[in-house]
């Protein structure tokens, strides 16, 4: 392998012409995205290299870890969590079937925090086993373009590694942005807050997305004090509004607080904890603030600017379908695109990186009914349109079937917390649009659901489908009667 | 006719198929249609006399019958799942019901029974209610491990939850009798018995139907051997009046199963006595092995090819068992789950000519009609499938072929069903065994992984699935589950599989992430290609098997992976979710659980095995 030390400045300029390169492919970033898009590069044929930073369950510019945010700072952990905070509710549910427990139960936030982290270091190093098993060679540091076929890595000691490369990938994936308010500083990001030291009393969470609902779910089911403000009215924009409802209202159900339309405006610090100020003047002392109020590309020491890779406005990597940027030897994947910002959309965008580059096939990543799941507790899934997409997007009538049932466990537990499916449907193809579900299980029941959705699956193929009994799922291929009917007549037509 | 069974028959001891030798299928007759000129006048009629009872209706009838007045278009005997289902929507489409079914009780007998059947009251939803209990200890165990404590242990009060189960089914019995009431179906107490093709007698007292439906199930079936007075059945489990402390339970079946996984995680000793080598006949061979592993690691005594002889009572009071093996003392319950029978006695049906099986099974046609052409048959009285779902739909096509004009057929094609053993079982199609038979050339994709939760728990539960596909149409012809939430997870891929999906379309699918379920979407590599032709690629599992010798092995593979990087990008490919080890040098270990074939696929890649660990357990 060519590999040249490099002193400062002294940079090998590669002529893209000559058929030589160090790698085939050099991917920057080791996450989902780019650990998939390298294997399976590799897996056709190409000498590939990627980069990453060192491991840490925090990130920041220096530090990340292969795995990236799914395995270290996401997914894994977050759901990891989710599974301890649900036993809060368990617990409860168990009295009434007649389990005796003590009244009050101790929970050990501690051992959760050490074992998640066992668990994403012993992850850490199977990706990394997954990657040299593949024959990736991998270099830890931090990656920067210098030319549309050449790349940097800064290694730990300082010292500067360059290749050359025949295609380059960027999949730094993003990291979480806090609001520019006034004492800012003192709250944190998801990635600190799956790896707080104490199990805070007070939680005080910022933002009305995905992540906001999981973590007021996981504090909440530990015990904790959560107070969740977000802009809307109701949490999870762009789900479908009668799932947020249904949302919102369990949220509240189970004990956490919830401020709609409210935003902060200022955090303090104090004797008792940060004082938190609302703009409508409320205040409230949390011992921990998140702010969950979206994430932002990691693009700014790439080096893009200086290549001419092209950004939008948010940071994140334009590309074409096919995941290439303007730069022709230079694509992107995953959320630095920020596209669909989901695990399995950043796998699918790597897989179909590696067809298209080296397994001789052309290879679009399809966006069309992509599942997905919202882990608060209980958890939200959704594939396809929701009601009001479908209506903006509908030719024909819409029809709306939804179930409002009480699990069959509630009926003994005594909890009061209904299940909430929903189908939508075209009136006039049959085709069901959208599926989305809210009640334990929901993720689980989804996929399968998923398939038949994206093979254009009608209401009547759903009908025809025996239900397994008892189930929560049986009630999406028993939903005889239509809800609600939208007809397209009732929007405002434009050319009337 | 292409109907066979997808779905193997959970509680009957034999197999069977559609296609048995049925009475020549007669056309739904005329007088159908004749009924259907009449229903916007009979619609009216039925909204001035719906509530009022015994209305004489002077419908003209121009087939063979004469005319001739009924106290209601549709009689049926049994409000369970079928009898209720069938009843309702006869009514919704205009039809005058009645429905007889026998007093509420728990227990089963020739003279109690209670709306709402098998299923609500002594079937799926008691068991599942104490599935929900029994479970909680594996989340005692398994909180543990996410930093819960219990001071004591938790302990589990017998009699709490057998008083709110019996409060939760008073609650549905009358939400049944309320949906009946609803739908203007006339609710009889008391014993059916067909007097005539067109009359029935509860108790004495005769009403006349166009139509007459045998809705009546199963129940419990315990074979006679000395003592088998002192044997429990699945009515009497349900509903004990203390916790059983060693019981136990004679069969392999889903009830079995079901039962042992209950009972254990209520905290009593559990031996499941099974006549075979394995459990659940009629599942595929890889669930079987892996169900009766997994139950077995949560502590519950398998006794293979064990057959139960005679039962004897002590001075004690405590039971013991003799089988062909031996026999085990100690018992406080004896439960018998050795399938169930038709409840078909003393229904009048020999005299009427209604023509039964050996079973003692009602025989239908394909739109659930009996021999006699005014006698109809749907559920467990039939014993085709026997499942509520399946039951429902029999009863919704019944009431479509009557009193819709809309003669229609259940489809028995790609019936998912489940088991709610502790981990459970979920599955749709075919199994590999009836795949192979049925289409020769399948692919068959494996899964078995340790779940995100069992990492952090430390238990030794695992998940295994299952995917045959059709090599030459890439159909997705079966898919097998058991782990956590098999059963919700199966119920939208049966739609998918009922569709008639492809591999290629489950492949298209997006996962959704972090799930158990995204696994059936993720399966890129078979485990076996079996080929009928010599170009054979693997083994069938038949063939597999007997290589291997019958054991029943748990073997623990230790193998280099540093030895070949493509047989290890391969291996990896194929097992990664497996590892439940991999050292530092690049040792992995996989807990191979019951897949000798794997085994020997394995061994046919060259793949360099250092060492070989196996046990038997059984």
């Amino acid at each position: 392998m060519a590999r040249k030390m490099l002193v400062d400045e002294e940079l090998t300029q590669t002529n893209p012409e000559e058929a030589h390169f160090d790698f085939d492919l050099f991917v920057i970033g080791a996450g989902s995205g780019g650990v998939r898009a390298a294997r399976f590069s590799a897996n056709f044929g190409a000498k590939v290299g990627i980069c990453e930073l060192p491991f840490h369950p925090i990130s920041s510019e220096v530090i990340g870890g292969v795995g990236g945010t799914c395995v270290i700072r996401g997914c894994v952990p977050k759901k990891i969590l989710v599974y301890g905070a649900a036993f809060g509710g368990e617990l409860e549910d168990a009295r009434n079937y007649g389990w005796e427990l003590n009244e009050k139960l101790n929970f050990n936030w501690k051992k959760l925090l050490h074992k998640k982290t066992d668990e994403i270091i012993r992850l850490n190093g199977i990706y990394k086993r997954l990657l040299s098993n593949a024959g990736v060679k991998l270099f830890e540091g931090e990656g920067k373009i210098v030319g549309p076929n050449e790349v940097e890595v800064t290694q730990l000691d300082g010292t500067k590694l360059s290749y050359s490369a025949k295609h380059i990938l960027i999949a730094t994936g993003s990291r979480a942005h806090r609001p520019a308010i006034p004492g800012q500083e003192l709250g944190i990001t998801s990635d600190e807050a799956l790896s707080l030291e104490d199990l805070p009393k007070r939680a005080v969470i910022f933002g009305g997305g995905y992540i906001a609902v999981e973590f007021a779910s996981i504090w909440r089911g530990l015990g904790s004090e959560v107070d969740l403000f977000f802009r809307r009215e109701l949490p999870l924009r762009g789900f479908d509004d009668e799932m947020r409802a249904v949302v919102a209202r369990n949220l509240e159900a189970r004990g956490i607080n919830l401020h709609p339309q409210t935003n902060l405006t200022e955090l303090i610090k104090t004797d008792n904890g940060i004082k938190v100020i609302t703009d409508h003047g409320e205040e409230l002392l949390a011992d921990v603030v998140l702010f969950a109020t979206g994430r932002l590309p990691n693009s700014k020491r790439l080096n893009l600017e200086a290549v001419g890779v092209e950004l939008d406005k948010t940071g994140a990597v334009k590309v074409d379908e096919y995941s290439r940027t303007n730069i022709p030897s230079i694509w992107a994947v995953g959320d630095v695109t920020n596209r669909m910002n989901l695990t399995p959309v950043a796998l699918m965008e790597g897989t179909c990186f590696a067809k298209t580059v080296f397994g001789g096939e052309s290879c679009k990543p399809d966006y069309s009914h992509i599942p997905c799941a919202v882990f608060s507790i209980p958890p939200l899934s959704v594939v396809g349109l929701s009601e009001e997409q479908a209506i903006e997007q509908a030719y024909s009538d819409v029809l709306v079937f939804t179930s409002n049932f009480n699990p069959m466990k509630n009926t003994i537990s005594g909890r009061q917390e209904k299940t909430v499916l929903k189908l939508v449907v075209d009136a006039e193809t049959d085709k069901v649009l959208g599926a989305s579900m809210c009640g334990p299980d929901a993720p689980e029941i989804m996929q399968g659901i998923a398939v038949a959705l994206k093979c254009g699956a009608t209401k009547a193929q759903f009908d025809s489908t025996v239900g397994i009994h008892p189930s929560a799922a049986e009630e999406f291929v028993t939903m005889r009667s239509v809800s609600r009917r939208i007809t397209v007549s009732g929007k405002p037509k434009e050319n009337l | 006719m292409a109907t066979t069974f997808t779905a193997p028959k959970l509680s009957s001891p034999t197999f069977q198929t559609l296609c048995r030798n049925l009475p020549v299928f007669t056309p739904v007759p005329n007088t159908l249609s004749s009924f259907s000129r009449h229903r916007h006048h009979y619609r009216l009629q039925l909204q001035q006399q719906r509530r009022s009872l015994f209305v004489v209706r002077a419908e003209s009838e121009n087939g063979s019958e004469p005319l001739r007045h009924y106290d209601f278009d549709l009689f049926t005997i049994g409000a369970g799942s079928g009898g209720v289902r069938a009843s309702r929507f006869a009514a919704n489409f205009g039809a005058s019901v009645a429905v007889c079914e026998l007093p509420f009780s728990t227990i089963s007998s020739e003279t109690t029974g209670g709306v709402g059947g098998t299923c609500v009251l002594r079937g799926c939803v008691p068991k599942k209610l104490m599935v929900y209990a029994s479970r909680y200890s594996h989340e005692f165990d398994e909180s543990n491990g996410f930093g819960w404590k219990y001071d004591t242990e938790p302990k589990h009060d017998w009699s709490t939850l057998m008083a709110n189960k019996n409060a939760e089914l008073h609650r549905l019995t009358g939400i049944y009798k309320n949906i009946l009431g609803n739908a203007g179906v006339t609710l009889i107490e008391g014993r059916g018995k067909i007097v005539d093709p067109h009359t029935v007698d509860v108790d004495g007292k005769l009403y006349t139907a166009r139509h007459i439906l045998i809705s009546v199930g199963g129940r419990p079936f315990i074979p006679d051997i000395p003592g088998s007075e002192y044997a429990i059945d699945s009515d009497a489990a349900l509903d004990l009046p203390s916790k059983p402390e060693k019981v136990a339970i004679v069969g392999g079946g889903y009830i079995a199963l079901e039962f042992a996984g209950i009972f254990k995680g209520l905290q009593s000793e559990v031996h499941v006595f099974i006549r075979q080598k394995k459990v659940l006949r009629g599942f595929d061979e890889e669930i079987r092995d892996f169900v009766g592993e997994q139950m077995s690691l949560r502590g519950i005594k398998f006794h293979i090819e064990e057959s139960p002889q005679a039962i004897v009572k002590s001075a004690d009071g405590s039971l013991s068992l003799k089988t062909n093996k031996g026999t085990i003392e100690g018992f406080s319950h004896i439960m018998f789950a050795t399938g169930r029978r038709p409840n078909t006695k003393n229904l009048g049906l020999e005299s009427v000519g209604v023509k039964m099986n050996k079973n003692g099974a009602i025989e239908v046609d394909e739109y659930s009609r009996t021999t006699v052409p005014s006698i109809w048959a749907v559920g467990d009285v039939t014993d085709r499938i026997n499942l509520t779902p399946v039951a429902l739909m029999e009863g919704g096509a019944l009431a479509k072929t009557l009193f819709q004009n809309e003669p229609t057929k259940p489809d028995y094609r790609a019936v998912p069903s489940a088991v709610f053993s502790q981990p459970p079982i979920g599955q749709v199609g075919l199994t590999e065994e009836q795949a192979i038979k049925e289409y020769g050339d399948i692919d068959v994709y494996t899964a078995n992984f340790r779940p995100l939760k069992a990492t952090l728990s430390g238990l030794p539960d695992r998940v295994f699935m299952k995917l045959i596909v059709c090599a030459k149409t890439n159909k997705v012809l079966g898919l097998h589950m058991c782990g956590d939430d098999s059963a919700e997870i199966t119920q939208g891929f049966a739609v998918a599989i009922k569709a008639g999906l492809t591999k290629a379309d489950f492949d298209a699918t997006v996962g959704i992430h972090p799930t158990s379920a995204e696994e059936f979407v993720t399966m890129r590599t078979p485990a076996r290609k079996i080929r009928q032709g010599p170009e054979s690629e693997g083994k069938t599992g038949q063939e597999a098997k007997a290589a291997a010798g019958e054991f029943h092995l748990r073997l623990m593979l230790i193998v280099n992976l540093q030895y070949d990087a493509k047989v290890a990008g391969w291996w990896k490919e194929s097992f990664q979710d497996s590892f439940s080890f991999i050292s530092e040098s690049g040792l992995c270990a996989m807990p191979c659980h019951a897949s000798c074939s794997n085994f020997l696929h394995m061994s046919s890649k060259k793949v360099k095995i250092i060492w070989i660990i196996f046990s038997c357990i059984l």
